[in-house]
């Protein structure tokens, strides 16, 4: 079709044609070279999204410029039970020599905090952050609501009804925080299987409040339907420059769906900073940030480990804190 | 007009037409693959459509999408195990017929079916897309709800023993929906501890063993038995008369393929099963279903290739992806810089066009492939079957494993394939339980989100028209037939046919 | 005496039915603060009952009915293979295994032809690698032999 395909490997078959059954196993190794060049074979990212989930894409957009930044293959590993737990334990049964890292989302910080049998935060080291979509408050146009004052205010009077994902998933954590922050009346969340159905249930009238990405309800603010209210992040946004901020109001509060790469603990130093070089620089290709532009990420998503450490820091004692509120902490 | 000619005339462009005939080949080889799907397919190659324009890369996937519908029939009528999910309710008849030495006929009336739903449904997209999309606004959870009682009340008359034994396999489906985290409280049900489970039971492992690995276990104990001569009727095409008695059919699969496709929550999945039930339903020859109804194949498959068009309807204008598909199309889109939504059709319509141009294209080839190819398919089932069934088995595994990359679930795929075996040996048909599995989560889910939305008041129903509506539907199907009966009890003289 | 075959199916659903609704009562307690309404186990104890009444109606109206044929050793056989991939796969790997299973099993189902059956077990091996391993890039499972000799 159009150029190389990037996703073929161009593995060396060692074995010949005639034991293609073994082709599997035609991965260069079978010397078992001790070589200390980093990286020496196919690196693999491992995610809890199913094939074309968006995390799932999102490693495959990185796999794009990656080879070339590396000097090497890579292949992406879909583990997709328990919330990432199936790819935390794919992680840790793996050698730590950076041939191996996770493209982990708040979800798997979640999945840790309630699971102590998994991997913990301390056994992760931040990499490199690949996208920061920030979350923005919303309603139905036309609703009473759409006022920031009268929003807080309604709030503060009755409990709303909000939609977002799960109970006990990311979008809960951060409604709950942003209600607690607001000083609100509790919530109440009804739980959809996603973006879509929750635009939907929001135009629909089911629902008064909803928590979602900016794409994910573009065509509907673009057609009046939908009206943001709050942006849940420390600036306004580019793209909706008339939107307060929470914190305008005094709401301090942030959420975003974020998602990086992390290898675990005992990975050496020098391949890490070597990993973290190379993944910066295929995500600041042409590829990752057309990707990142047009489904409306911010382009200043893609940051080094210091960044990425301390943002995943902050999220991990937001977490601990909702969840153990909510109860489901035990 | 002048838009829709332009996007028309895209077609000589020999790259476009090279995408087209492209997607269309691959689409129907990873249709017809277990475990390998048209959106695995799409999401895979993704990142190759970022170099090449947005109406060439969209041609290729919506090609993909049409082929891949239709390829899923081939492995289904020729050795039951659906190639496509969408392909199982197909599997029904269409395997049954492939037994009996008429897998061309099977395999001809499903690319015509096939082709016919398509190209319905694109048509339909054209000119009602934009209205047809509202009616996604009005579809809340009290509404869905009413859809998966409906939906479930079908079971009652697919396949196998009876009533009964149907609504069992039903009840059985809907139970093993309830694995796994329950999204209103977050509690595991049913994972005992196993992470595998904790997300849920996939329902393609749980296809494949039902249709496929029970089949072989099955053809395992008639080893012994004299072999079935399968006469070389096998690549005979269906004729002008088959196609008559089958035109109720396709049509009645088209509009309620479109119309569920159309739904956000609802795939072609779930449009074939209730395209197969309604078909059956409303046709004149209902004592041939469960023993190879070429009706119970033009069903099915017009649904489920009409259901393509119909969730590209949301996907285009609202922006929310109609299926699992188009959910990667639409990233697809996004990534080209294509920005769906109502406005897309004032703005782009010339790239709106050529896309739909692309379908009909990609519809009317795999018409002819699957027409000129049927005679060769058909004769996979003259394969002897010390190679034929190993081999389905092989692809079985491969078909439970490839989604998710999930031991897991080629162990559920095993089990399935154990209680499959049963279920044949006892006469329950195991199409109910994929009904109660591909539904159960939603009749939950949805019962739950409307009683909080109705702040735990069932009387909010009442206030909603459309579920209303549809309740009242499945009640006078449930008991419509037997209030027939009595009437014609009453005055037998004028009714007796 | 022997059961009806039919009174068999609805004593085994019956039973599906009862050990499901035990189970939920295993289920965690949803937290206290987020109780509303419907809870996580009344849904399934619904459908358990719904399962139970209709095991009860199939009990009571069972008719006698041939009951199944005997599964002939082939059959036995053919399921002990079947079971046996996963073993097989977990310690040579996924496409070897593969390799093993289509030959054996055409074996035992009467293929003697050793030309045939290794021919077309390679090929269909072969068209899977390609497809799946280069084409689409998916890792299938090397198993523990895969893991000792490759990494």
């Amino acid at each position: 079709m159009t150029r190389n395909p990037p996703l073929s490997t161009t593995r060396r078959s060692l074995l010949g044609a005639g034991a293609a059954s073994l082709g599997l196993l035609a991965a260069p190794g079978l010397l078992h070279a001790q070589e200390e060049k980093f990286p020496s074979k196919v690196i693999e990212v491992v995610t809890h999204a199913g094939v074309g989930g968006g995390t799932d894409i999102t490693a495959r957009m990185m796999m794009v410029q990656a080879p070339a930044a590396l000097g090497t293959e890579f292949t992406v590993v879909n583990r997709t039970a328990g919330s990432g737990a199936a790819a935390l334990q794919y992680a840790a049964s793996r050698p730590r020599d950076g041939h191996t890292i996770l493209l982990i989302t708040q979800t798997h910080l979640l999945t840790m905090l309630r699971n102590k049998s998994l991997p913990q935060f301390d056994d992760l080291v931040g990499v490199a952050r690949a996208t920061e979509d920030p979350q923005v408050i919303m309603v139905k146009a036309g609703s009473p609501l759409a006022d920031p004052r009268a929003f807080v205010e309604a709030s503060k009077e009755r409990g709303l009804k909000y939609g977002g994902t799960h109970v006990g998933s990311v979008d809960h954590v951060a409604i709950f925080s942003f209600a607690r922050a607001g000083g609100f009346k509790a919530p109440t969340l009804v739980p959809f299987r996603g973006g879509g159905d929750i635009v939907i249930n929001l135009v629909g009238g089911n629902i008064d409040v909803a928590l979602l990405n900016p794409a994910e309800a573009e065509a509907q603010i673009t057609a009046g339907e939908v009206k943001p209210v709050f942006v849940l992040s420390r600036q306004r946004l580019a793209n909706m420059p008339e939107v307060p901020t929470a914190q305008e109001l005094g709401i301090r509060a942030t959420a975003a769906t974020t998602r990086g790469f992390v290898v675990l603990k005992g990975t050496p130093e020098d391949r890490v900073a070597k990993l973290e070089a190379g993944l910066v620089k295929a995500m600041s290709g042409q590829v990752f940030q057309s990707y990142l532009k047009s489904s409306g990420q911010a382009a200043d998503s893609v940051a080094g480990r210091q960044e990425w450490e301390a943002q995943l820091a902050e999220f991990n004692e937001q977490s601990r804190e909702a969840l153990t509120t909510l109860g489901l902490l035990r | 007009m002048e838009a829709f000619l332009a996007g028309m005339a895209t077609l000589t462009d020999p790259l476009i037409l090279g995408m087209i005939l492209a997607g269309t080949v691959l689409g129907i080889v990873v249709g017809a693959l277990p475990g390998i799907s048209g959106s695995t397919t799409i999401a895979l190659l993704l990142p190759l459509t970022i170099g090449v324009s947005p109406i060439a890369a969209l041609a290729f996937m919506g090609s993909i999408y049409c082929a891949a519908n239709f390829g899923g029939s081939i492995t289904a009528i020729l050795v039951n195990a659906p190639g496509d999910p969408s392909a199982s309710a197909t599997a029904i008849e269409g395997y049954r017929l492939a037994e009996r030495g008429q897998a061309g006929l099977a395999l001809g009336m499903a690319a015509v079916a096939s082709a016919i739903g398509g190209i319905f449904s694109v048509v339909m997209l054209i000119f009602a897309a934009p209205l047809l999309a509202r009616a996604a606004y009005s579809f809340g959870p009290p509404e869905y709800f009413a859809l998966a009682v409906f939906g479930l009340s079908m079971c009652a008359a697919i396949g196998g023993d009876g009533r009964v034994k149907n609504l069992m396999t039903a009840a059985l489906g809907v139970l093993l929906a309830t694995v796994g985290i329950d999204l209103t409280s977050g509690v595991e049900r049913y994972s005992f501890g196993i992470m595998e489970l904790s997300d849920g039971i996939n329902f393609v492992p749980v296809l494949i063993g039902l249709f496929a690995v029970s089949e072989m276990l099955d053809q395992s104990t008639r080893r012994a038995e004299e072999p079935k001569l399968i006469t070389m009727d096998a690549a005979k095409l269906p004729t002008l008369a088959d196609f008559r008695k089958c035109a109720r059919a396709i049509g009645l699969g088209s509009v309620i393929g479109a119309f569920i496709g159309a739904l956000p929550a609802l795939g072609a999945t779930t449009a074939a099963l209730v395209g197969y039930n309604e078909t059956q339903r409303w046709s004149k020859h209902k004592h041939e279903f469960g023993h190879g109804a070429l009706e119970g194949v033009a069903g099915p498959e017009s649904a489920n290739n009409a259901a393509v068009g119909g969730s590209m309807v949301p996907t285009l204008a609202l922006g929310i992806p109609g299926s699992a598909t188009t959910a990667i199309i639409l990233a697809g889109l996004i990534v080209q810089g294509v920005r769906p939504g109502p406005h897309l059709f004032n703005e782009q319509p010339v790239l709106l066009y050529a896309v739909f141009a692309s379908m009909l294209a990609a519809n009317l080839l795999y018409l002819v492939l699957g027409l000129g190819m049927a005679k060769l398919f058909a004769r996979i089932s003259l394969i002897p079957p010390t190679i034929l069934w190993p081999a389905v088995f092989v692809l079985s595994i491969i078909g439970a494993y490839g989604p998710n990359q999930s031991m897991g679930d080629v162990v559920i795929m095993l089990v399935a394939g154990g209680v499959g075996f049963l279920f044949r040996r006892h006469g329950f048909s195991p199409a109910p339980l994929i009904m109660g599995l591909v539904l159960g989560g939603m009749l939950e889910e949805a019962l739950k989100q409307s009683m909080i939305i109705f702040d735990q008041n069932p009387l909010g129903f009442a206030q909603r028209p459309i579920a209303l509506l549809l309740l009242a539907v499945t009640l006078a199907g449930l008991l419509g037939p037997m209030l027939l009966r009595m009437l014609r009890m009453m005055r037998p003289q004028k009714e007796a046919v | 005496m022997r059961m009806l075959p039919d009174r068999a199916c609805a004593a085994a659903m019956a039973a599906v039915a009862v050990l499901a609704f035990a189970a939920t009562y295993g289920f965690d307690e949803v937290p206290p603060g987020l109780a509303q309404g419907l809870g996580a186990a009344e849904f399934p104890r619904l459908v358990c009952l719904v399962l139970l009444g209709l095991a009860a109606l199939l009990f009571l109206g069972a008719a006698p009915r041939n009951p199944p044929p005997r599964v002939p050793a082939t059959g036995w056989a053919t399921m002990a293979l079947a079971v046996g991939f996963l073993p097989l796969m977990m310690v040579v790997g996924m496409l070897p295994a593969m390799l093993v299973f289509l030959v054996a099993m055409g074996w035992l189902w009467g293929e003697r032809r050793w030309g045939v059956l290794l021919g077309s077990a390679i090929g269909l091996v072969a068209g899977i690698w390609i497809v799946f391993v280069r084409l689409f890039a998916l890792s299938l499972p090397g198993g523990w032999l895969g893991e000792r000799l490759f990494s």
